[in-house]
C-alpha cells in the first residue's frame, strides 16, 4: 500500500445520515441545475429559472416534513451538526420565505433588466447557508453559515447597478457586515481558544462555573456580532439605507430570512454554549432589547417613506423578539419558554412582514415611489390591497386576532413566567413601544383608507399572479395564526424543541 | 510566560523561537500601523504584504506549516495583488487627506477607542492571563508527530467539517459568480458625466449638505 | 511555544484593524483594515491551536482565509461599481439616503 493510500484507510468516516441533509442536498441541486440553465440555456429559457426555484424550494420541504413526522433526534460529528424539532421549523420557516421572495421577485427582476439567472443563485445560496444554520452546532459550522447566508446577501443588495442608491446599499451592508463577521470571529477564536473546542456542547461543559474575564470578552464579541445581523441598536445603522436602496425583494428577503438566520445563531450560541453565564449575557441582551425596540419605534414615528418605516418597524419588531432571550438563563423552564416564544414570533414576522413588502412591491409598480403620501386614496382604486394591507399593518402593530398579537403575547409570557423584576420590567417595556407603535401603524392605515389620491389617479392596480398568490399566502397565514395560534404552537411548542445547554 | 510553557507540558520555548517571534511581531506591527498610517493607498497595500508575510513567519513558528503556505500564496500571492489591481485600475492611487475630518470628532473617538480596546485586552492578558480555562484536548483531533501537519488538517475538514467544508466551496462559487456580474459593466454602457472636480464625490442631491464636499472642505 | 505573547499580539493587530475600520475614508483600506482584524483571528486560532494541541485551531483558520477571500473579492467588485456610478469610493460621500 502506498503512503496516501494507508492514510486514506486510517480515517475513521463519520456516519452520515442523508436523510437529515437530504433538504439541503436539494437545494443544493437545484442550484446546480440553474446555473447550467442559465450558463447553457440560452436568453428565451431564462423564464424558467424562476420556476425550478420555486418549485425546487417546495420540493425541498418534503424531507423536512418527513423527518418531522419521524420526530426522532438526528445528530451527526458528535453533535457538531443536529436536526431536532428547532432545526426543522427553521429550515421549513425559511423555505417557505424563501418561496414566498420568489414569488415576489419574478416579475420585478424580469421586468427591470437585471441580471436574472444570477439573482436566483445568489437567493438559494443565501437559503442553504440558512438551513445549515439552523442544524449547525459549532462555531465553524456557524461562521460558514452565516458567510454563505451574507455574501450574496450584499451583492442582492446592490442588484439595482446603475441605480447609485442600490451600490449605496450594497456597499453599506457589506462594509458593516463584515466588520461584524470579523468582530464575532475573533470573538469565537477566544472562545475555541479558552474552552479547548468548536462544539458548542463542549463550550457549553467548559464555561460552566465562575467564568473568567476572558470568556467575558468572547460572549460579549459574540454577542456583538451577532447583533449586527439581526440590527439591533446601536448596530443598527446599516438596516435603513440598505432597506431603502435595495431592489424591494431583497429587502423582504434580509428583512425576513436573513433576519430570522441571525436569531438562529443567536439563540443557538446563547442557549446551547452559554447558559451557565446568565449573569454576562442577560444585562446585556436587556440593554439591547430596550434600547433596540424603544430606538426603532421612535424613529419610525417620523419616517415619511415606506420602505424606511419598515426597516425602523423591523428594528423594533427585531427588539421585541430579543426580549425573552434576557430571562432565558434564568431556568431550564424560561429558556424553553423563551426560545418557542421567538420561534413563533420569528413565524408571525415572516408572514406579516412579507406580506407588507409584497403590497410595497404592488404598490409601486403604480406610483413608482415608496413615499407614504403615495398610498393615499388607496382604498379608492386597490380596495384589495387596502385591506391586505391593513391586516399586514395591524398585525405588526399587535391588534387582537390578527398574528402579531399572539406573537406578543408569547414574548409577554415567557417575560413574566421566572417572576424576576427583571422580565416584568421587560414586559412593561414591550406594552409601552407597542402603544407607540400603533402611532405609526394607524397612519398607515389612515393614509389608505381616508387621505385622497396625491395626484388624482386612480387607475386599478395590476397586480401580477405570482405577487398576488405570495399575498393569498401572508395574508391567511397572518389571519389563521392569529384566530387560531395552535396552528404554530404545535411546532414551537413541542417538548424537547431545542437540546438546551443546561 | 512561565504560565503558558507550564501548561504546555512537556513544550518549551526555545531561545530561537522568541527571535523569531520578536523579529515577525515587530514586521507585523509595523506593516499594520503603515496600512492604518499611508496617506498613499499603494504605500499602504505594499505594508498589508509585510504584515500579511511576517504572519506567516509567525505560523511556522508554531508548527503551522500548510498555513503559512497558504497565507503566503492566498493573501499575499492573492488577496493583496487583487486590491492593488482595482487601485491601479481605478487610479485611486491618490493621497487622501487624514487631516480633513468628515465628522467633527470622529477622529478623537476612533482614537479613543483604540487606545481603550487595546489597554483592555493587554490588562485582561497580563492580569488575568489566558490560562484560566483549559479545555482537554480531544483526542480525535490532536496534533500527531508522525503525519505530517497537512494530512491532520485535511482528514479534519473531510470527516469532523465535511459540512462546513462543502457549504464553503458553495460560497465561493457563488461569490465568483455574483463577483463577475457586480464588475461587469452593464449592457448598454453610458458612462455618466464627470463632476467637476475630480476629487469631488457626485452629489445627485442638490439639497445634500455639503459635509463631503471637495470644494467646501477646503475652506 | 509562545502562547500570551502571541495573543497579545493578536489583540493588538485586532485593534489596529477596528481603529482602520473607523478612521479610513477609502472603500478600499477599509477592506484592508478588515483584513488585519481577520489576521488578527488567525494568529489567534494558531496559538491556541498549537497551545491546545489540537489540529482544530489550524483547520478553522483555513476556514477564515477563503472565506476572508471571498469577502474581498465581492468588497472590490461592489467598489469597482460604486466608482463607474459615482467616480469615487470615499465611503463618507455614500450619504444619499438619510433619515
Amino acid at each position: 500500500m502506498t503512503f496516501a493510500a494507508s492514510m486514506l484507510a486510517s480515517v475513521d468516516h463519520p456516519p452520515i445520515d442523508w436523510h437529515a441533509l437530504a433538504p439541503e442536498l436539494i437545494v443544493l441541486g437545484v442550484l446546480a441545475i440553474i446555473i447550467l440553465v442559465d450558463a447553457f440555456g440560452g436568453e428565451d429559457r431564462k423564464w424558467a429559472i424562476s420556476s425550478i426555484t420555486s418549485i425546487g424550494l417546495l420540493v425541498a420541504i418534503v424531507p423536512v416534513v418527513t423527518m418531522a413526522v419521524d420526530g426522532a433526534v438526528r445528530s451527526m460529528f458528535d453533535a457538531a451538526y443536529v436536526v431536532d424539532n428547532y432545526a426543522l421549523l427553521f429550515k421549513a420557516l425559511f423555505l417557505v420565505a424563501g418561496y414566498i421572495v420568489v414569488l415576489l421577485s419574478t416579475n420585478y427582476i424580469a421586468e427591470g433588466d437585471y441580471w436574472e439567472g444570477e439573482y436566483y443563485q445568489l437567493l438559494l445560496a443565501s437559503i442553504l447557508g440558512m438551513m445549515i444554520m439552523a442544524s449547525a452546532r459549532d462555531l465553524i459550522g456557524i461562521f460558514v453559515a452565516l458567510e454563505t447566508i451574507s455574501i450574496p446577501a450584499y451583492m442582492l443588495a446592490a442588484w439595482r447597478k446603475r441605480e447609485s442608491r442600490s451600490d449605496e446599499a450594497g456597499l453599506k451592508y457589506y462594509l458593516m457586515g463584515v466588520f461584524a463577521s470579523g468582530v464575532l470571529l475573533y470573538g469565537m477564536s477566544l472562545l475555541y481558544g479558552l474552552t479547548g473546542s468548536t462544539r458548542l456542547v463542549d463550550i457549553a461543559a467548559a464555561v460552566s462555573g465562575e467564568a473568567p474575564a476572558l470568556v467575558i470578552v468572547a460572549i460579549v464579541f459574540t454577542i456583538v456580532g451577532f447583533g449586527f445581523k439581526v440590527s439591533a441598536v446601536p448596530f443598527h445603522t446599516w438596516a435603513p439605507d440598505v432597506y431603502e436602496g435595495a431592489p424591494t425583494p431583497v429587502t423582504a428577503f434580509v428583512a425576513v430570512a436573513s433576519k430570522a438566520a441571525g436569531f438562529v445563531a443567536l439563540i443557538t450560541v446563547v442557549l446551547v454554549a452559554f447558559p451557565t453565564q446568565p449573569e454576562i449575557f442577560e444585562p446585556l441582551i436587556w440593554a439591547l432589547a430596550a434600547a433596540t425596540m424603544t430606538v426603532g419605534n421612535v424613529i419610525a414615528l417620523r419616517q415619511t417613506n415606506m420602505v424606511r418605516l419598515l426597516a425602523y418597524s423591523g428594528v423594533a419588531q427585531a427588539g421585541y423578539m430579543l426580549a425573552p432571550l434576557a430571562i432565558a438563563g434564568h431556568s431550564a423552564t424560561s429558556a424553553e419558554l423563551a426560545t418557542s416564544a421567538i420561534a413563533t414570533y420569528l413565524v408571525i414576522y415572516m408572514a406579516m412582514n412579507l406580506g407588507a413588502f409584497g403590497i410595497v412591491i404592488a404598490m409601486a409598480r403604480k406610483t413608482g415611489s415608496a413615499e407614504l403620501s403615495s398610498y393615499g386614496g388607496m382604498l379608492n382604486y386597490a380596495p384589495a390591497l387596502t385591506v391586505a394591507m391593513t391586516i399586514f399593518v395591524f398585525s405588526l402593530a399587535g391588534i387582537p386576532f390578527l398574528a402579531g398579537w399572539y406573537g406578543k403575547l408569547a414574548v409577554v409570557l415567557a417575560l413574566v413566567q421566572p417572576g424576576t423584576w427583571f422580565g416584568y420590567s421587560m414586559a412593561i417595556i414591550v406594552g409601552v413601544n407597542s402603544v407607540i407603535a400603533l402611532g405609526y401603524y394607524a397612519k398607515i392605515a389612515r393614509i389608505m383608507w381616508i387621505d385622497p389620491a396625491p395626484d388624482g389617479d386612480t387607475t386599478r392596480v395590476r397586480v401580477p399572479v405570482s405577487v398576488a398568490s405570495a399575498l393569498v399566502i401572508t395574508a391567511v397565514l397572518t389571519v389563521a395564526i392569529g384566530v387560531y395560534p395552535p396552528l404554530v404552537d404545535q411546532f414551537t411548542g413541542a417538548e424537547s424543541f431545542l437540546t438546551l445547554g443546561f | 510566560m512561565p504560565e503558558a510553557v507550564l501548561l504546555g507540558g512537556e513544550q518549551t520555548t526555545t531561545a530561537v523561537e522568541w527571535v523569531v517571534f520578536i523579529i515577525a511581531a515587530t514586521t507585523t506591527l509595523l506593516g499594520s500601523f503603515g496600512v492604518i498610517m499611508a496617506r498613499n493607498p499603494v504605500h499602504a497595500a505594499l505594508s498589508l504584504v509585510g504584515s500579511l508575510f511576517s504572519v506567516a513567519v509567525l505560523f511556522l513558528n508554531q508548527g503551522a506549516e500548510f498555513l503559512a503556505a497558504v497565507q503566503v500564496i492566498v493573501y499575499t500571492g492573492a488577496i493583496v495583488i487583487l486590491i492593488l489591481f482595482v487601485l491601479m485600475l481605478l487610479g485611486i492611487d491618490t493621497e487622501e487627506d487624514l487631516e480633513d475630518e468628515p465628522l467633527r470628532g470622529q477622529m478623537p473617538v476612533a482614537v479613543g477607542i483604540g487606545v481603550l480596546l487595546t489597554a483592555s485586552v493587554f490588562a485582561l492578558t497580563q492580569l488575568v492571563g489566558f490560562d484560566v480555562v483549559t479545555g482537554t484536548p480531544e483526542v480525535t483531533a490532536a496534533i500527531r508527530d508522525d503525519m505530517p501537519n497537512i494530512n491532520q488538517i485535511g482528514r479534519l475538514l473531510f470527516t469532523d467539517f465535511v459540512v462546513a467544508t462543502q457549504l464553503a466551496g458553495v460560497m465561493l462559487t457563488v461569490a465568483v459568480v455574483g463577483a463577475v456580474v457586480m464588475a461587469r459593466r452593464p449592457r448598454e454602457y453610458q458612462p455618466i458625466p464627470e463632476p467637476e472636480s475630480m476629487d469631488a464625490p457626485l452629489s445627485l442631491d442638490p439639497t445634500d449638505q455639503g459635509a463631503d464636499n471637495g470644494a467646501e472642505v477646503a475652506d | 511555544m509562545l502562547l500570551n505573547q502571541f495573543l497579545l499580539l493578536g489583540a493588538v493587530l485586532f485593534c489596529i484593524g477596528v481603529y482602520g475600520v473607523l478612521v479610513r475614508r477609502n472603500g478600499v483600506m477599509v477592506l484592508m483594515s478588515i483584513e488585519l482584524i481577520l489576521n488578527a483571528v488567525n494568529i489567534n486560532l494558531v496559538a491556541f491551536g498549537t497551545h491546545l494541541q489540537q489540529a482544530t485551531g489550524q483547520a478553522f483558520a483555513l476556514f477564515v482565509i477563503p472565506i476572508a477571500a471571498a469577502e474581498v473579492a465581492v468588497g472590490l467588485a461592489i467598489v469597482l461599481m460604486i466608482y463607474r456610478n459615482r467616480r469615487s469610493i470615499d465611503v463618507d460621500s455614500l450619504d444619499e439616503m438619510k433619515g
